[in-house]
């Protein structure tokens, strides 16, 4: 957040809570988790990432969530994920994370929840019966006093957009959360969500959804090194770091592809003998010294020596263009023959069920959020896909916030200071009252529409000088 | 020779199948073609009927593929939750809901199909449907939720009374739904049905899209949408002057290329004031109405070769059904395969190395690149299929 920006919240609402706020964005790979009070500066905090996964080792012992820490040796490491498709299914698996982070009387967090108010986000379109089992563990579980359950993306509209795009703007301009207009692309362990949101509401039926994950291309790489170098079937945590290391979205898919060919029978190709600037060398964990991988630039000698089995004994895998044939799954799903079109596609699928006055709008605020944003070129890439689409005359901005992971958690926690929050949660007195028919009609409900005082309000906040 | 009477007429060639009866041939049987094999080259062809079966074997193959790749390599189940040092501190008296949900056992498929079931099932019975229609409003904006909270405690059934057997509830759990479980079927319905509409409103909103890249000019639009977010003054100052520097750019339409190439520090100015009917909003009360001084004008901004197409801002009627629109159920958010996507073939690649595969396997139809991959791949290829 820049310096001379001030975000505004309200003051009567603060002075009214001053309990501590739980914000737990449960994603399906790791959970984000910070307490927030009315005093906490929510541009300094940062969140706990917990791995929200029980894991077992080679050697059968089992780590629950932010014990993982302890565990030096990922070969052969089995999951178990209480998230599905990126909404909580396995609830046995669940609690126990939770009850270990948060509840317990040595967790980490500590957390009294018949004090605290929670903030949980969830995937949108998710199914009520889901729902349904959330709300009920949460006030007849937990007994927290408060809640509210939120779509990820709506989240990362309380946020500074523009400071985000580095939009130029004048000095002391007074920003006003929820962000105006805002079109998210989550994406995710799970899938890739695209969500617009007008004045902090999401329109619903315009969420489109493309079921490609961080979860798919790592096992898409596994696939692919399990064919063509060692198989690596059984070390997902491996091939999951090696993808985070060194795959990046390519820019020139063609001439990458070029590049890394091999030729035909006997034909040696420059570009390949010397790598061509994107084959690289990845140095494997051994388990006994070395327990992460190592990227290098690609040296010819390297291998012939290892093949020689003499001077080097390091396992190293070659990656050419594995490097960016994983990630190009997110642009082009039909590439396994997943009949889907990709992010580019889906954004313009979801901006087809709106009106063409609002096009304009959410194109030039694009704002990628989630773990596979982290590519190298991701947000370049999108760009320059959605300028090929849309009509000129609409410019196409794609701006990814400096960490993309913890985006939302931090929306949330500027949500957990905002009036909004007071307005949307739910009280356990009223969960009791009126049972969770009307808890998950009430959440559903959201914010409804903007009326004129608010967007009074707001006008007169962002007149500003001019 | 002596047939008994017996006189063929339907078709001119017949043929010898196993056992007794005459059979018209039609094409490629199964059971001959597993006697006498035609082609033993194109080992993948052998047992297929027709082409379309060809294709639904292949589209199980890559059904199959794809769900490989979706599921944990480990399998999840096999990793129980650890007796000691966990949870166990909490152990209170659990609730029949908490009981019977952490004791379930089902995946998400499981609860998907459910949904899907239930959705049905409200589509079939109409009685149940005009039921449900009595006491299950749509999701409403906060306000009229709270006022709604009275009918809400008698359509909601509680899970205690319908699952007091406890247990038997999780393992039954798609049996009979409650009501509030069809209540939310049918608030599903409704979104559906208002979702159809959306989409007509889309296909016209897509036609209009054809006609607005035609005339679309300058970038008011542009200008009249920045305004939207919030960062005032020099931002939409930037947002307008770079939209101008997009369209000129691309030069579509040349009677702005012209004036874009002469005078390219004028842009700013050359704005067409909006014409009345598409100021922003247009007379709505749902956003804040646009208050910051128009653009000077410009003896440009009655040239008809210059007036510029601005798609009208949605209306506060329009608006108002985008906000409250119901979410769309979990199969209707998947994006999917569209015409613009099936308009160009799928690419393929080598199955050896991940180049472009240009070259078909004979036998097994699997792409490779080039001579040496193909031979690597036949290697493979002989042990699955033979020589």
């Amino acid at each position: 957040m820049r310096p001379d920006v001030m975000v505004g919240t309200s003051d009567a609402a603060s002075s009214v809570d001053v309990r501590r706020t739980l914000v737990l964005d449960n994603g399906g790979d790791t959970i984000k988790a910070g307490f927030v009070t009315s005093t906490t500066d929510t541009s300094l905090e940062k969140p706990r990432v917990i791995p929200n996964y029980i894991v077992r080792d080679r050697h059968k012992k089992v780590y629950v969530a932010s014990e993982f820490d302890k565990c030096k040796d990922f070969s052969e490491i089995g999951y178990r994920h209480p998230v599905e498709k990126g909404y909580i299914v396995n609830w046995e698996a669940q609690k126990e994370i939770w009850d270990r982070e948060f509840f317990n009387d040595n967790a980490p967090q500590p957390c009294d929840p018949s004090e605290t108010r929670l903030i949980l986000t969830e995937q949108p379109n998710a199914l009520p019966q889901l729902q349904t089992h959330c709300d009920q563990i949460v006030f007849e579980l937990y007994g927290f006093s408060s809640y509210y359950r939120g779509i990820c993306p709506t989240f990362n509209a309380y946020h500074d957009v523009q400071a985000i795009f580095q939009t130029p703007r004048d000095v002391g301009t007074r920003v006003n959360l929820p962000a105006q207009i805002l079109l998210l692309i989550d994406s995710g362990y799970s899938h890739t969500t695209v969500t617009p949101i007008l004045a902090g509401r999401p329109l619903q039926s315009a969420i489109r959804r493309l079921d490609i994950g961080g979860r798919i291309l790592t096992n898409r790489l596994t696939r692919l090194l399990s064919e063509r170098h060692f198989d690596m079937r059984h070390e997902p945590y491996v091939v999951n770091e090696m993808k985070e290391k060194a795959c990046y979205a390519s820019l020139d898919f063609k001439s990458d592809l070029e590049k890394t060919w091999k030729g035909t029978q006997g034909e040696h190709r420059p570009d390949y003998v010397s790598g061509g600037g994107i084959a690289k060398d990845y140095i494997l964990p051994d388990s006994h010294t070395r327990f992460h991988g190592i990227v290098q630039d690609y040296e010819p000698s390297r291998v012939a020596q290892a093949k020689k089995g003499g001077i080097s004994n390091e396992d190293i895998v070659t990656l050419r263009n594995e490097r960016f044939a994983v990630p190009e799954l997110l642009f082009n799903p039909s590439d396994i023959k997943l009949r889907q079109p990709g992010i580019p596609g889906v954004v313009m699928q979801s901006l087809s069920a709106l009106p063409l006055g609002l096009w304009g709008g959410f194109l030039a605020n694009i704002v990628v959020v989630g773990g596979n944003t982290l590519f190298e070129g991701f947000a370049k890439r999108l760009e320059d896909e959605l300028t090929l689409l849309v009509p000129s005359a609409c410019r196409v901005r794609v701006a990814r916030p400096t960490d993309p992971i913890t985006n939302t958690w931090e929306g949330a926690a500027n949500f957990a200071k905002h009036e909004h929050a007071n307005k949307l949660a739910v009280t356990k007195a009223e969960y009791d009252e009126y049972g969770s028919g009307w808890v998950a009609r009430k959440l559903a409900a959201g914010l409804g529409v903007p009326n004129n005082g608010t967007a009074k309000a707001a006008e007169e906040g962002q007149a500003g000088p001019s | 020779m002596n047939n008994f009477g017996v006189i063929e007429v339907a078709s001119t060639k017949t043929k010898n199948a196993p056992g007794w009866a005459y059979v018209p041939d039609v094409g490629p049987s199964p059971s001959a073609a597993a006697l006498q094999p035609a082609n033993r080259k194109r080992a993948r062809n052998q047992t297929a009927l027709s082409l379309s079966d060809l294709s639904a074997r292949q589209d199980a193959k890559i059904r199959k593929e794809l769900e490989a790749l979706d599921r944990d390599i480990h399998k999840d189940a096999a990793i129980p939750i650890p007796t000691k040092g966990g949870g166990a501190s909490r152990s209170q008296k659990h609730t029949p809901n908490v009981r019977k949900i952490s004791q379930s056992q089902k995946t998400f498929a499981n609860h998907l199909d459910d949904y899907q079931a239930l959705l049905a099932l409200a589509e079939t019975n109409p009685a149940a449907a005009a039921a449900l229609m009595n006491t299950a409003p749509l999701p409403k904006p906060a306000t009229a939720a709270a006022a709604s909270s009275s009918s809400a405690r008698n359509s909601n059934s509680p899970a205690p009374t319908s699952s007091s057997g406890g247990d038997k509830g999780a393992s039954g759990g798609g049996g009979t739904p409650s009501t509030s479980k069809r209540s939310a079927a049918m608030a599903k319905r409704a979104a559906l049905a208002t979702a159809n509409e959306k989409k007509k409103a889309a296909a016209a909103a897509a036609k209009a899209k054809a006609e607005a890249e035609e005339a679309a000019r300058a970038t008011t639009s542009a200008d009249q949408d920045v305004e939207m977010t919030d960062a005032p003054g020099s931002s939409t100052e930037e947002g307008l002057v770079g939209g101008v520097e997009t369209s000129a750019g691309s030069g579509s339409s040349q009677q702005q290329h012209g004036i874009a190439a002469a005078a390219p520090e004028e842009q700013p100015k050359l704005q067409p004031t909006p014409p009345p009917p598409q100021m922003y909003p247009p007379d709505g009360t749902i956003l804040p109405p646009y208050k910051r001084a128009p653009p000077l004008p410009h003896e440009g901004d009655n040239d008809p070769l210059l007036v510029s197409y601005v798609p009208s801002f949605p209306t506060d009627d329009e608006l108002r059904a985008l906000f409250t629109a119901p979410p769309l159920s979990y199969l209707e958010a998947r994006a999917a395969w569209g015409e613009e996507e099936s308009r160009y073939p799928s690419r393929s690649f080598c199955d050896v190395c991940g180049y472009w595969g240009r070259v078909r396997c004979l036998k097994c139809g699997v792409r490779t690149c080039a001579l040496a991959c193909l031979n690597t791949h036949k290697e493979e290829c002989v042990t699955r299929y033979g020589l």
